[in-house]
């Protein structure tokens, strides 16, 4: 660390247009200071400790004999083939889908004049809470060969299983992550922007395509990443809809549990994480080349919203059929939680909600949200930290780092489970000196909650790192900067400026962190304990029970709760007014 | 100005690998605790992995407990997971005994030498054919594979109940019935072996799962899946264990009705056994025994699990299948653990992979 490390030029930060990248090279991150060199090393022992350390665990097991002969059957095998065709097909159909839905619905809540905003984007955030087997069964209920819309009143025998239900579920389940970060990144775009390019004689669709697309590129890239590896290592929803179209998650898990081969549910494990690598190198590649900086300080003026009829009337339509299926989706499984089962004996009853309020089912719903409570701040800020390192601290190994944090969404929940429960099950005992104590599983210390704990962060901090590192792309590096000359720390500039600055992205963080954590079924399955019941365990015995209301009635709980904490996290983030017009005041 | 700047980064530095060297320090003090003596040893309570449905698990241990005073608890698993995570945590496992699900993933778990060999004084009651001749573990519940009907399909299609294998290949239930896979679902695998076993050969067996191939809809992940598929009324027929169809009738899906194969039908065993290094060996082995007797098998129809008892002293139940009015194939569980990889890896490619006519 010489002195050239303090930032040595203090540019104007009069560039608001996209600007060459290599400005921000040089000078967008900010020197490297004591506090970030901890922070770094707190960071990277945490990953190392949730996720390197499991992963590491159980990837060894693909390089055993029988492990290998599964990683070259991928080359061999005609069947292997076409289960790596269709998991590329999946993450491709339901990124692209998911992004641009999305998209669509995050600037018609920006951008577009219409009354009922509040509403709307409840609804648009509603499926972030997707428990295991509730929206496939709603869309089985509503859409199967007997659903209550396509059977019941078209009279058609539709197949929805396989490639397209599953599409349907997933970029139903997984575009709120998209809208979120569009959302954000649309409310900073500065609107003097579309003022100058309306001043300069464009039209609105010109100014949409050269000024608006380009500045939301760093968005395009992480919602595809994010929706991609997310579809791809999905579990439940490829057993309960994914029929005959089996994908690697899915393989890998049959491999566990079906075949009783843990070293082959890894070797397919492992092949998964090469198109995530690969979608993630891309990413890095292109969005590395663009700078989108749009938040710079400066004060901002009032966007004028879209009023032209003939812009504004289909999109809003089409906003309205999208409210439509979601709020249709969850009616049912509303419904659902009330009558003993749904399509098939629709007689009102409340025995469903004295079942599950009642013993097992209390000790679930209490054990769940506690633990998920915990998780929640945990990946949040995490998820943040990661974000201002990648963007801002690091000179080396940023990407490195960035996809650490990804990991643990990458590779499927039954072999995070697995792998936790080979590295945590057991006390970590080097020589004769315990360094860890066992942390899962039915012989760990508080009752193998400190493992849940930790599979809910790793699970649900990538989200908010995505959106985190996407929001800080669009932030001027010279607002750092100048803290930095003013004197303050890297830490402090962490706390008193960015996160400000990022505060959407962050709720967005912790929303998704707790709605994430309470849904997480498969590495749930490896290390629970007779202590801790989970509600998406007792869903899935529900379920296999045949109580289907039962099992609706978990989920309308487990949505009620993940609302509630919704509306108070907002309340809590939110209090002050937002970041940009708080920095443009101060000015 | 510049000097100055230099000597504090300078001191930064030194600042910096101080704080990392007494955190380093801290973090090894505070974790490398020494092992203490008898850590790994006993415990006075017993943990059982339960391979049956939530209800049933929760009122054998609740019974177990009742009876023996021994603070009794149970985590519900499939018979993949219970094996997945005996073998992450060998030299200590987490649970002491396993309680239900069916024999083979019993077999895989002798296999990678998960259990500990055991026969208590109650085996003796029940027929070799429902134990483990080498002693590892002894059948709790037997199951047979049936029919799962939903009569309002079958009406509409103007078909009588399937009372043959020989039924389901009829072309008007094409897309019309339900079966599990065979590498996902034991329940389907034991379907795939039933035809081995009454056609005479694996080939004779998987050519009947490539005719029947074009009437399934789809092969779901979960064995139990194919019951709610056709109590749903998507299918006209489900090939599940009848106790899950018995139960989904009860449980509201009232058009479903149970029939069983004339040529012959395969069974599973739900087996107990006790964990190898199980912490608390001596009240393992006093639970195994119990599973075992009369008494704690007639729990089972009392909260909704209709399998038939291994214990000929236990009362049956109307709602459970008497064996000896349905023709049972003579499985081999051995021989089909044996030939499991081999079959459904056939499976996969023959049939699952090809388009249906």
């Amino acid at each position: 660390m010489s002195a050239g490390t303090v930032p040595a030029v203090i540019e104007p930060s009069a560039a608001t247009l996209p600007t060459p990248a290599k400005r921000r090279r040089t000078s967008g991150r900010a020197g490297v200071d004591v506090s970030t060199v901890v922070v770094v090393s707190v960071v990277v022992l945490l990953l190392g400790l949730m996720i390197v350390y499991p992963l590491g665990m159980i990837f060894a097991q693909a390089f055993s004999q029988s492990g290998w002969e599964v990683v070259t059957s991928m080359f061999t095998s005609a069947v292997n083939r076409g289960i790596v065709a269709n998991t590329l097909v999946l993450g491709t159909v339901v990124g692209a889908l998911g992004t641009l839905l999305g998209f669509v619905l995050a600037y018609i809540q920006v951008m577009v004049d219409f009354r009922g905003k509040k509403i709307f984007h409840l609804i648009c955030l509603l499926p972030v809470v997707s428990p295991p087997f509730a929206v496939a069964t709603a869309i089985i209920t509503l859409l199967g060969r007997r659903g209550i819309i396509t059977y019941g009143i078209f009279g058609a025998q539709t197949n929805i299983y396989g490639l397209p239900g599953l599409t349907l579920v997933l970029v139903l389940s997984f575009f709120p992550v998209a809208y979120m970060t569009f959302k954000g990144m649309l409310e900073n775009l500065d609107p003097a922007l579309e003022e100058a390019s309306e001043n300069l004689g464009g039209s609105k669709w010109q100014t949409f395509w050269k000024v608006i697309i380009p500045m939301l590129v760093p968005g395009f890239a992480a919602s595809f990443l994010l929706l991609f590896v997310e579809a791809i290592a999905d579990l439940a929803n490829p057993l309960v809809i994914g029929g005959d179209f089996t994908v690697l998650a899915s393989r890998a898990f049959i491999a566990i549990t079906g075949e009783y081969d843990t070293a082959a549910g890894s070797a397919y494990s492992l092949i998964l994480l090469l198109p995530a690598v690969l979608v993630f190198v891309i990413q890095q590649y292109w969005v590395s080349r663009k700078s989108t900086i749009s938040v710079t300080g400066k004060p901002a003026g009032q966007r004028r919203l879209l009023t032209n009829p003939s812009g504004r009337v289909p999109l809003l339509v089409f906003a309205g059929l999208v409210g439509l299926v979601i709020v249709g989706i969850y009616a049912t499984v509303l419904i659902g939680a009330f009558v003993k089962i749904l399509g098939v004996n629709n007689e009102f009853t409340l025995d469903n909600f004295r079942y599950v309020l009642s013993g097992i089912g209390n000790e679930a719903i209490i054990d769940t949200t506690v633990l998920a409570l915990i998780a929640t701040p945990i990946a949040g800020l995490l998820g943040m930290v990661i974000a201002w390192l990648v963007v801002r601290r690091l000179r080396h190994g940023s990407a490195w780092l960035d996809f650490l944090g990804m990991l643990g969404l990458a590779v499927p929940g039954t072999v995070v489970g697995i792998g936790y429960a080979i590295a945590f099950n057991q006390p970590l005992i080097i020589g004769n000196r315990m360094f860890l104590p066992a942390l899962g599983g039915g012989a760990a210390i508080l009752g193998g909650a400190a493992a849940i704990v930790m599979v809910y962060t790793i699970r649900s901090l990538p989200s908010g790192q995505r959106a985190g590192i996407a929001a800080l792309r669009q932030i001027d590096p010279s607002i750092d900067e100048a803290s930095a000359s003013l004197g303050a720390t890297g830490v402090t500039t962490f706390r008193t400026i960015t996160l400000p600055l990022i505060r959407p992205a962050f709720l967005s963080g912790l929303i998704y962190a707790f709605a994430r954590s309470m849904t997480t079924l498969s590495p749930i399955i490896f290390i629970t304990t007779p202590e801790t019941r989970i509600m998406t365990k007792q869903i899935l015995a529900e379920v296999d029970a045949g109580r289907f209301g039962n099992a609706f009635a978990f989920c309308t709980l487990l949505l009620a709760i993940v609302v509630t904490v919704m509306g108070l996290l907002s309340l809590i983030v939110r209090g002050n007014p937002a970041g940009r017009n708080s920095v443009g005041a101060a000015q | 100005m510049l000097p100055r700047v230099t000597k504090e980064t300078h001191m930064k530095r030194t600042r910096t690998i101080r704080i990392a060297a007494a955190a380093a320090a801290l973090s090894l003090g505070l974790a490398g605790c020494a092992v203490e003596e008898g850590q790994q040893g006993g415990s006075d309570k017993l943990t059982v992995a339960c391979g049956a449905m939530e209800e049933v698990c929760d009122a054998w241990t609740k019974a177990f407990q009742a009876k023996t005073g021994i603070p009794t608890s149970f985590v519900r698993l499939s018979s993949g997971e219970t094996v997945a995570r005996l073998g992450a945590a060998k030299a200590s496992p987490e649970f002491d005994v396993w309680h239900g699900g069916p024999a083979d993933g019993f077999g895989a778990a002798v296999e990678q030498d998960l259990i500990e060999k055991f026969v208590p004084e109650e085996a003796a009651k029940i027929p070799d054919k429902y134990k483990d001749p080498n002693g590892y573990w002894a059948g709790v519940y037997v199951g047979a594979l049936g029919f799962c009907s939903n009569t309002k399909v079958l009406d509409e299609l103007g078909l009588d109940v399937p009372d043959s294998w020989e039924d389901l290949l009829d072309p008007k239930l094409k897309s019309q019935v339900s079966t599990a896979h065979p590498s996902t679902s034991g329940t389907a695998f034991t379907t795939l072996w039933t035809q081995v076993t009454r056609l005479g050969s694996e080939d004779a067996g998987l050519d009947y799962m490539k005719k029947m191939h074009s009437n399934v809809l789809q092969y779901t992940k979960s064995g139990t899946a194919p019951g709610q598929v056709a109590g749903r009324g998507e299918v006209a027929v489900g090939l599940v264990f009848s106790h899950d169809c018995v139960l989904y009738k009860e449980r509201g899906m009232t058009d479903l009705e149970v029939s069983f194969p004339k040529e012959g039908t395969g069974y599973e065993v739900g087996g107990v056994a006790v964990i190898k290094n199980a912490r608390n060996m001596d009240a393992a082995k006093q639970y195994v025994n119990w599973a075992l007797t009369a008494e704690a098998q007639n729990i089972g129809p009392t909260v909704g699990s209709y399998q038939v008892h291994t214990n000929p002293e236990a009362a049956s139940d109307p709602r459970m299948v008497t064996l000896s009015d349905i023709k049972l194939v003579d499985y081999d569980f051995a021989k089909a653990a044996a030939a499991k990889k081999e079959l459904t890896a056939r499976f996969d490619a023959e049939i699952a992979a090809q388009p249906k006519e």
